[in-house]
């Protein structure tokens, strides 16, 4: 499933109209810990009704960005705009428009399901009702059970409704379906889609190449703290200089240089025994590389043949696998 | 935040500390548990008791029946003046006074006289102790000396007395262990939270330390009243310990040990990371705390060790629910003890408010 809502001409377009319409305005962005420089310096704007993604791996600075954006860590470097405030100077503003739903599903497991949404109501001067919360994410007749109690799903469910509480003009999601099975996954995407239906701007990060093309307009891919390419998910992928990945292990050793021989192949990479065969032709290459197995060549132990996706512009941008 | 936020913000706090029934349950029980130990079980207030004899007779019949109770081992006796004797008695340093009347032997001697037992009515162990003694002695004297069964009659008065029994000293002790226990676990109710990325949560809403502090701080005095509460009904109803004092100095002080074991906890909570080393830390500082603080026995330390114990807030809090509850103290006795409560919490809640993090 890919869902693109509108498909910009080209990246400086989509630059010239977010201007005027923007929501988030992220400038020079740094955060250090100690040696380390966990972001490095990004850069970028998201409008108003968009639904952006943030995609890379574990490590990558996703998460310290996003927390540097809702006012938990202090930038070292940089300028955040957010709903035309200073985002690090009028913190507490900033906070009572947008909502948060952090990695971790925190919740107090002795709450009941609506003690827990009273609470976060407390917290905040716009504040929807609580029988809107629970009929919108189906916790009506959950109402009185612990938290503890809770399947996994539902405290899901929970822990975005306390996201939402405030009616927020921007939602912040951290990995939200991280830990999800497939089901889950799937009707937290609807969620995400219900949200952007009513026009509010969901930012989320994510390590799930797969997600980030069913949900995001945008998508900026991110790698040990710098943002490494950024536009819509499928002009990503046309940026690419392949249609097709060919992976495939083999029995022994192959020399990079024979595979980047190959007809059709772009570029080759490594990664864990097995090797990325970007290619414009897939059949000339799966014939070339046959003709290498005939020639007393090692044997191909496995192979797949797939249509370029966001993890072969990760992968081609990095040289690794978004997930190890 | 607005009134009704806070409001809310007090009530969802009582509620989890309420449902963590570990929180209240386990030092509620302890200072039950303590209090039946030696209120009933042990009770260290039944040992021989101190007897005095006035002999305003001077006769001989009077001074066989003084030398009569003087002859008995388990009782150590003295004699003295009426007034003397008396007023010792009303300060709880007898168990009882036995008064042979001028006019003893010539009573005798026409058939019946009464011998009046003043006793200590404050603790009821100690007046069967006494009664069961006393009636003994008579007894024996009138059959062995008189020989006539009902010649000497004892006539009991009761007499209130300031005397403060073991229990009477225990029970404000627990109330300031319970106090301590109850509040001091706010630190680990914050490192909980933080693990489980609870207070990183409420880090991204407007919601601002000090109010989370403050409603705290609400939610804690609020269970630590009703276990004060429940302390203080047990002392009263099953083992008769009288609070004497004012109940609005109870109050203060109550509040004040509330707030000074908080802002201890925070202060650990701030200063270390996981459960397991607050847990450590609290019980490191919890258990020296309880004996050194007085809440178990009255301490008579060595010269080296007071200046620690005087410090430590605990000690503070004893010394002034003991002062309200034991001898009706008022503000004059209680000024100092609330001063260094106060110092604590100035000082604790000052250096958690530097070092107070969301993550």
């Amino acid at each position: 499933m890919v869902l693109t809502k509108e498909t910009p001409g080209s990246a400086a377009e989509a630059e010239t109209q977010a201007v005027g319409n923007v929501v988030l305005a992220v400038d020079a962005l740094t955060k250090r810990y100690g040696s380390l420089v966990a972001v490095d310096g990004i850069s970028f704007q998201v409008r108003r009704g968009e639904t952006f993604g943030i995609l890379g791996p574990n490590g990558a600075g996703k998460t310290t960005t996003l927390e540097m954006i809702e006012g938990l860590r202090r930038p070292d470097g940089g300028r955040i705009t957010l709903l035309d405030l200073d985002a690090v100077r009028r913190r507490r503003a900033v906070q009572h428009r947008i909502g948060v739903q952090l990695q971790s599903q925190a919740l107090w497991p002795e709450l009941t399901v609506e003690e827990t949404l009273k609470t976060f109501r407390a917290l905040f001067r716009r504040k929807l009702p609580v029988e809107t919360m629970l009929e919108r994410f189906s916790l009506g007749d959950k109402r009185r059970s612990l938290v503890r109690d809770l399947s996994g799903g539902q405290k899901q469910r929970l822990s975005v409704a306390t996201a939402m509480v405030n009616d927020p003009e921007v939602v912040f999601l951290d990995e939200p379906t991280t830990g999800l099975d497939p089901q889950a996954r799937r009707s937290f995407w609807d969620l995400i889609h219900d949200m952007s239906g009513e026009g509010k701007t969901v930012i989320v990060t994510t390590h799930y190449m797969e997600e980030a093309e069913a949900l995001c307009e945008r998508v900026a891919i991110m790698d040990r703290g710098r943002i490494m390419a950024m536009d819509s998910p499928r002009e990503l992928v046309r940026g690419l200089d392949f249609d097709n990945t060919v992976e495939c292990t083999f029995a022994g050793s192959v020399e990079r240089e024979l595979l980047l021989a190959l007809p059709a192949v772009h570029d080759v990479k490594k990664e864990n025994g097995a090797h990325f065969l970007f290619t414009t032709n897939v059949s000339a290459t799966l014939a070339g590389l046959m003709g290498l197995t005939d020639g007393g060549g090692e044997r191909v132990q496995s192979l797949q043949v797939r249509t370029a996706t966001l993890e072969d512009v990760f992968i081609s941008l990095t040289g690794r696998r978004l997930r190890d | 935040m607005n009134f009704r936020g806070f409001l809310q913000l007090v009530s969802s706090q009582g509620t989890i500390l309420r449902r963590n029934t570990g929180f209240w349950v386990t030092s509620i029980m302890t200072a039950v548990l303590s209090m039946a130990v030696f209120g009933w079980l042990f009770n260290p207030d039944t040992q021989p008791f101190d007897l005095a004899l006035v002999d305003e007779d001077r006769s001989q019949a009077s001074r066989t029946l003084v030398e009569a109770f003087e002859g008995i081992d388990s009782v150590e006796t003295r004699e003295g003046s009426r007034d003397g004797e008396l007023a010792s008695l009303q300060d709880g340093d007898l168990g009882a006074v036995v008064i042979v009347p001028e006019g003893f032997a010539a009573d005798l001697g026409r058939g019946s006289v009464t011998l009046p037992v003043y006793y200590d009515n404050s603790n009821p162990v100690r007046i069967g102790y006494v009664t069961t003694t006393v009636n003994a002695v008579v007894d024996s004297y009138n059959d062995q000396v008189v020989g006539q069964s009902s010649a000497v009659t004892v006539q009991q008065r009761s007499v209130s007395t300031k005397n403060v029994r073991f229990i009477d000293f225990l029970t404000p002790g627990m109330v300031g262990m319970t106090i301590m226990w109850v509040n001091l676990g706010v630190g680990f109710l914050l490192v909980t939270w933080r693990e489980q990325g609870i207070l990183r949560r409420l880090g991204v809403t407007p919601l601002r330390p000090g109010s989370l502090i403050a409603s705290q701080a609400v939610s804690f005095s609020i269970v630590s009243l009703t276990q004060v509460t429940v302390v203080l009904l047990m002392g009263h109803f099953v083992f008769g310990v009288d609070i004497h004092g004012s109940f609005l100095w109870l109050a203060i002080t109550v509040f004040l040990g509330v707030m000074a074991m908080l802002s201890i906890g925070y202060v650990v909570a701030s200063l270390l990371k996981t459960v397991t080393s607050v847990n450590a830390v609290i019980n490191l500082v919890a258990f020296p705390m309880m004996f050194l603080g007085g809440s178990y026995f009255p301490l008579d330390p060595p010269p080296a060790l007071k200046p620690v114990i005087e410090a430590i807030p605990l000690t503070h809090l004893n010394d002034a629910l003991r002062e309200i509850v034991n001898h009706g103290g008022g503000l004059g006795d209680l000024w100092l003890s609330w001063l260094i409560l106060a110092a604590w919490i100035v000082g604790g809640f000052g250096l958690s408010m530097r070092l107070f993090r969301w993550q």
